[in-house]
């Protein structure tokens, strides 16, 4: 059998999410049998500019022109372009801010005056580029890039879940911080798959999966207001992964 | 005549034989203070002032999430699971009819292994209990669908046999029973809900719409409804080229549901609730005409948005119950 040459790269992000595969301690000798790691600087394994893949698996949102043509590149040289983590699929963290804040006032705090960088606000890649798979999460779950792994080696995708972190939280019996705490959970309109970590521990949900597809974001903004939260803290809360909500989408 | 009352002073020893039967779990409080049935390993973890648990006793018999089977080399085995004998003290009425309901789907015509193994090492110890704003239920089954059955009397409980398994727990606590009665049943006031006319579900009653736009989908009514079975179910490959099919609980009021390759059977949340109701209130085959809803309160209890489907049955003129 062949092995499916892989890539794994970063655009900009924290590397987080190519972490997770190195965290894989008991499946990493197998991921290094089954598959060609043929680009991986991060791991180290090469960089030849010129291979194709099987499956480019990409971290991280588009940021400055050098993203664009890694992104690029990775797109034309590989079967599958699998969006990794809510950078790469939301914007995530980086583009916290994008609404607020002037590109080139945020360069200068960061790199100074004399720094020249190029550096737009930070999006997602599928803003760019068409995408095969997404794997959400900040960072991704280990066990959905497994699967997606041993989906690729079998020569399918993996089944997706669409379902809210409410329904995994109310499932593990947690206290539901949104009703009887009366704190802003946004568990009902954000992609579940984590098990529900966070409100399980008394942390409500914070939104780091990005949003469930069908998300009734006007409603669950309706029941943050009536609860009395202010409607400027519910969007920086909403926007702290994902920057783009449409504020009135029901469905 | 039988030996059948328990006075409270005996409460303890009795707890401790039906020990003797199985692993013993009930109704607890977890540390965030959320009702749930889970292990008990000493009688005063036993809350049996609970109202309801958020998830119901159906995670015995079908567990969120469960692999079904195992594949390899091309051949498919059936996922086998272990479970041990437990005894469930204290489940309500409405919890004992959820499981009833439960049974009919997963043991009738082609019974489902993974169920049917749990179900028989899954003895219940029903519990009377005191309904409050959120209950409407139908009272007790005659007779109730449990092995054993606890009425709460005066400073102690009546109890009944109401199996062969719950004779035998009955026999070895025949010590503890005492003939004399430990006081008055409390007559209880029962509401219910009746077997909805099917055609309800596209009434024009303007609630509909009103749900239909406030309902976030987050999936908590089905997931904590004591009756609420759907499954998605889902194949994963694995890194040694095996792989596994899982089934998880589903909603039907998630675009997902009714979604197949090209389209989607209910594509709107209008007509997935008018699915929910159809399937709660009126039954569909082959239980047609059976409410599958137990009236244990719980959906409208953990409804970020306040939905109670039942309003549904009540016609807005006249604010009385459609016949
Ligand atoms: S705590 Fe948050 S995630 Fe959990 S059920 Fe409540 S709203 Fe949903
Ligand atoms: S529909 Fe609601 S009240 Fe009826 S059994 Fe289900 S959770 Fe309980
Ligand atoms: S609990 Fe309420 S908001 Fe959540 S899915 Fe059910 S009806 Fe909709």
């Amino acid at each position: 059998m062949t092995r499916p040459k892989l890539a794994i790269a970063g655009l900009t992000a924290c590397s987080g999410c190519q972490l997770t595969l190195l965290n894989c301690e008991d499946q990493l000798v197998d991921v290094a049998r089954l598959f060609d790691l043929v680009y991986f600087p991060m791991g180290e394994s090469g960089s030849d500019p010129d291979a194709v893949f099987d499956a480019a698996i990409v971290e991280g949102a588009v940021s400055t022109p050098a993203d664009v043509e890694l992104l690029f590149g990775l797109r034309n040289a590989s079967h599958l372009l699998v969006a990794f983590g809510t950078c790469a699929l939301w914007g995530g963290v980086a583009a916290m801010n994008n609404k607020v804040s002037g590109r080139d006032e945020l360069v200068r705090q960061v790199y100074g005056d004399s720094g020249r960088i190029e550096s737009f606000p930070p999006s997602p890649m599928g803003n760019f580029v068409s995408i095969d798979f997404a794997i959400t999460g900040c960072p991704p779950e280990k066990h959905d890039l497994l699967a997606l792994l041993a989906a690729v080696l079998a020569g399918t995708l993996p089944p997706l879940q669409s379902y809210p972190v409410c329904t995994e939280c109310r499932s593990r019996e947690n206290l539901c911080l949104l009703l009887e705490k009366g704190e802003l959970c946004l568990g009902p309109i954000i992609q579940g798959g984590c098990n529900a970590r966070c409100p399980a521990t008394g942390i409500v949900c914070e939104g780091c999966r990005g949003p469930v597809r069908e998300a009734n974001v006007a409603q669950e903004l309706e029941l943050l207001l009536e609860r009395g939260f202010d409607r400027k803290e519910i969007e920086r809360r909403m926007s702290r992964f994902t920057p783009e909500w449409d504020y009135g989408k029901r469905r | 005549m039988d030996k059948k009352y328990l006075k409270n002073g005996q409460f303890s020893e009795f707890i401790e034989t039906l020990r003797l039967f199985g692993d013993l779990h009930g109704p607890t409080m977890s540390d965030t203070g959320v009702f749930a049935f889970s292990p008990v390993s000493d009688p005063s973890q036993l809350r049996l002032d609970y109202q309801r648990t958020q998830i119901p006793p159906k995670k015995y018999l079908l567990p969120f999430r469960e692999e079904i089977l195992s594949y390899r080399e091309g051949n498919y085995r059936q996922s086998h699971h272990h479970t041990p004998e437990i005894i469930l003290f204290g489940v309500h009425p409405c919890d004992l009819d959820g499981i009833a309901y439960l049974d009919r789907v997963f043991l009738g015509d082609s019974p489902d292994p993974c169920y049917a193994g749990r179900r028989a090492r899954l003895t219940l110890v029903g519990l009377s209990c005191v309904p409050d704003d959120f209950c409407f239920c139908s009272g007790l089954a005659e007779p109730p669908t449990c092995d054993l059955f606890l009425t709460l009397q005066g400073d102690g409980f009546k109890v009944d046999a109401l199996s062969a398994r719950g004779k035998e727990i009955a026999q070895a606590a025949k010590d503890l029973l005492s003939l004399e009665a430990t006081g008055a049943t409390v007559p209880l006031q029962r509401t219910g809900i009746t077997a909805q006319d099917p055609q309800l579900r596209f009434s024009d009653n303007p609630l509909w719409d009103k749900f239909a736009t406030t309902c976030v989908s987050c999936g908590a009514c089905s997931v904590c409804c004591p009756t609420c079975y759907c499954f998605d179910v889902r194949e994963y490959p694995s890194l040694d080229g095996g792989g596994i099919r899982l089934r998880e609980w589903d909603n039907c009021l998630f675009v997902t549901h009714g979604e197949v390759a090209g389209a989607n059977f209910r594509g709107s949340r209008l007509e997935r609730l008018r699915y929910r109701f159809l399937h709660k209130y009126c039954g569909f085959t082959p239980l047609q005409g059976m409410t599958s809803c137990v009236g244990c309160g719980r959906c409208k209890e953990v409804c970020p948005v306040d939905i109670d489907l039942r309003e549904l049955t009540v016609n807005p003129d006249q604010g009385t119950e459609s016949p």
